[in-house]
């Protein structure tokens, strides 16, 4: 059955809308925030031909192009059997996956500090056009690797560059880490990418998962295994309610991103771990967590910059065909958390079936829970737009300024709508 | 999932809160150009919920509405339709 979107209700001006539940008394039952104008595209995909779905939906999606653009090719490389790509690969596209999320935190930043946020911007775009993607839609990565180095000119140019950026990511995260928050603490588990020493990495192969109390629930699990850690509640709903299968669905809630990547394991790099330490003692909040994470962008960067294999080396291996019925899944930790493109592999080359579980989706329940808790406690509006600013939906309103977010809150009985 | 359908500038209201006319698919609506002041008459941007959210070059604003006409999935306003699978 073909799906059809009327613009109306993706691009409603209003549509930020909060659904508040009350029982007969009028007290607080649940609060959740109304994802209908993030519709599904899983089911659209059946039948497209398999090596085009990844540039299909990063045209689809657009707002984090990079994020789908590196998580549907890993998906097709996993289709084939493919394992490993080489050291300039794996350079070269972490320094696109790095720019894009520079580049997509850095509006988040006008508002306190708009030196840093222009110039993070510039240079984590100037990051994704020496990684070979100078449109709006990245074309770096290919199935097997890459399609070019990254130039002696493009890296030089970066490089002249990356300590001033390092210092305005830094000065950015101070500021962030002086505020105090007092949002209620999550009960659910974080859930972010990890390197083989455990520590966050947004492009790591091993995924970790953490209780609130800090036990490990998965340590470090490969894509393959996802079908075994993850499922939906409601499968194929724009609110599907993902849980870790093995508390099962409720218990299992999770939540992504920068504060789940933070609560995971320490970060690699030096000054993004000291901040790291200062955010979890602090009981940082998101904005924080996302200014921490952009040092460690940084970090990473200048890093990669000294690396040898970002401007020599194989660019890619051969990959093989798609066997009709093979399931691959592909993962990275975008700006706003985890996202898995899981495809099946179907026949003449067509796909299957797939499965996109972005970030906004996996952490509706946290949303959901921080907006009960502020609708139980008050009907303060700036209340609830905290919450919504806090879990960070893929939506123009989480970065609104304070009173901008324009939140419409409809509340139901639990007899029926009011 | 977050979706992202080119449209084009096509007026400018200033003021502090600039507002953008869009073309989206034939449809005329307003948008917020607070995010992207700068945006210029026949841009192509993103817009979500009444917000621009980025500001596309001309080809690839066209590859991105190909993918969208390749899906098909784009109603007419006057149709009945659902916005989730």
């Amino acid at each position: 059955m073909t799906q059809r979107w009327v613009l109306d209700e993706i691009v409603d001006p209003f549509g930020a809308k909060i659904v508040v539940e009350r029982d007969a008394i009028g007290a607080v039952r649940s609060a959740r925030f109304d994802l209908a104008g993030l519709p599904r595209v899983d089911a659209l995909l059946s039948g497209q031909q398999t090596a085009e779905v990844p540039d299909l939906v990063e045209k689809l999606c657009g707002i984090c192009p990079a994020a789908h653009h590196l998580a549907g090719v890993r998906a097709l490389e996993a289709l084939a059997g493919l394992d490993d790509i080489t050291p300039t690969a794996k350079a070269v596209r972490r320094l696109l996956h790095l720019g894009s999320a520079l580049e997509t935190h850095a509006p988040r930043l006008l508002a306190t500090d708009r030196e840093a946020a222009v110039a993070l911007k510039r240079f984590g775009k100037a990051a994704m056009v020496a990684s070979g993607s100078p449109g709006h839609f990245p074309v770096t990565a290919i199935p097997g690797g890459v399609r070019a180095v990254v130039t002696s000119e493009a890296r030089d140019d970066l490089a002249a560059r990356v300590a001033d950026v390092l210092a305005l990511t830094i000065r950015v995260a101070e500021q962030e880490l002086d505020r105090s928050t007092t949002l209620p603490v999550f009960s659910g588990a974080d859930v972010a990418l990890v390197n083989t020493d455990g520590g966050p990495d947004v492009l790591g192969r091993r995924i970790r998962a953490v209780t609130a109390q800090g036990a490990t629930l998965i340590s470090g699990a490969a894509a393959s295994a996802w079908d075994m850690l993850v499922a939906e509640e409601f499968p194929g709903r724009a609110a599907p309610r993902p849980f870790l299968m093995a508390l099962g669905p409720g218990q299992g809630r999770y939540r992504v991103g920068p504060v789940a990547q933070l609560r995971v394991g320490e970060l690699s790099t030096p000054i993004a771990a000291t901040l790291q330490t200062q955010w979890l003692l602090s009981n940082g909040d998101a904005a924080g967590a996302r200014a921490v994470m952009c040092v460690q962008a940084a970090e990473e960067i200048a890093l990669l910059l000294d690396n040898p294999a970002l401007s020599s080396g194989e660019v890619s291996v051969p990959v093989g065909d798609f066997q009709p019925g093979a399931i691959g899944v592909g993962w990275v930790d975008g700006p706003r958390g985890l996202l898995v493109h899981r495809y099946q592999a179907g026949e003449d080359g067509r796909l299957a079936a797939a499965q996109i579980l972005t970030p906004t989706a996996q952490n509706e329940a946290w949303l959901a829970e921080l907006l009960t808790a502020t609708a139980t406690d008050s009907t303060d509006p700036l209340g609830m737009e905290d919450a919504v600013r806090e879990a960070d939906p893929c939506l123009p309103c989480s970065s609104a300024p304070v009173g901008g977010m324009g939140l419409q809150v409809d509340t139901v009985s639990v007899e029926g709508r009011n | 999932m977050c979706v992202g359908i080119p449209a084009k500038i096509t007026a400018i209201t200033p003021g502090l809160l600039p507002m953008a006319q869009i073309d989206l698919n034939g449809e005329l609506i307003e948008a917020r150009l607070a995010y992207f002041p700068d945006a210029q008459v026949g841009d192509f941007v993103l817009v979500q919920n009444g917000f621009v959210m980025d500001v596309l070059d001309e080809q690839s604003a066209a590859e991105s509405l190909a993918a969208f006409a390749a899906l098909g999935v784009l109603a007419d306003t006057e149709q009945p339709a659902s916005s989730t699978s």
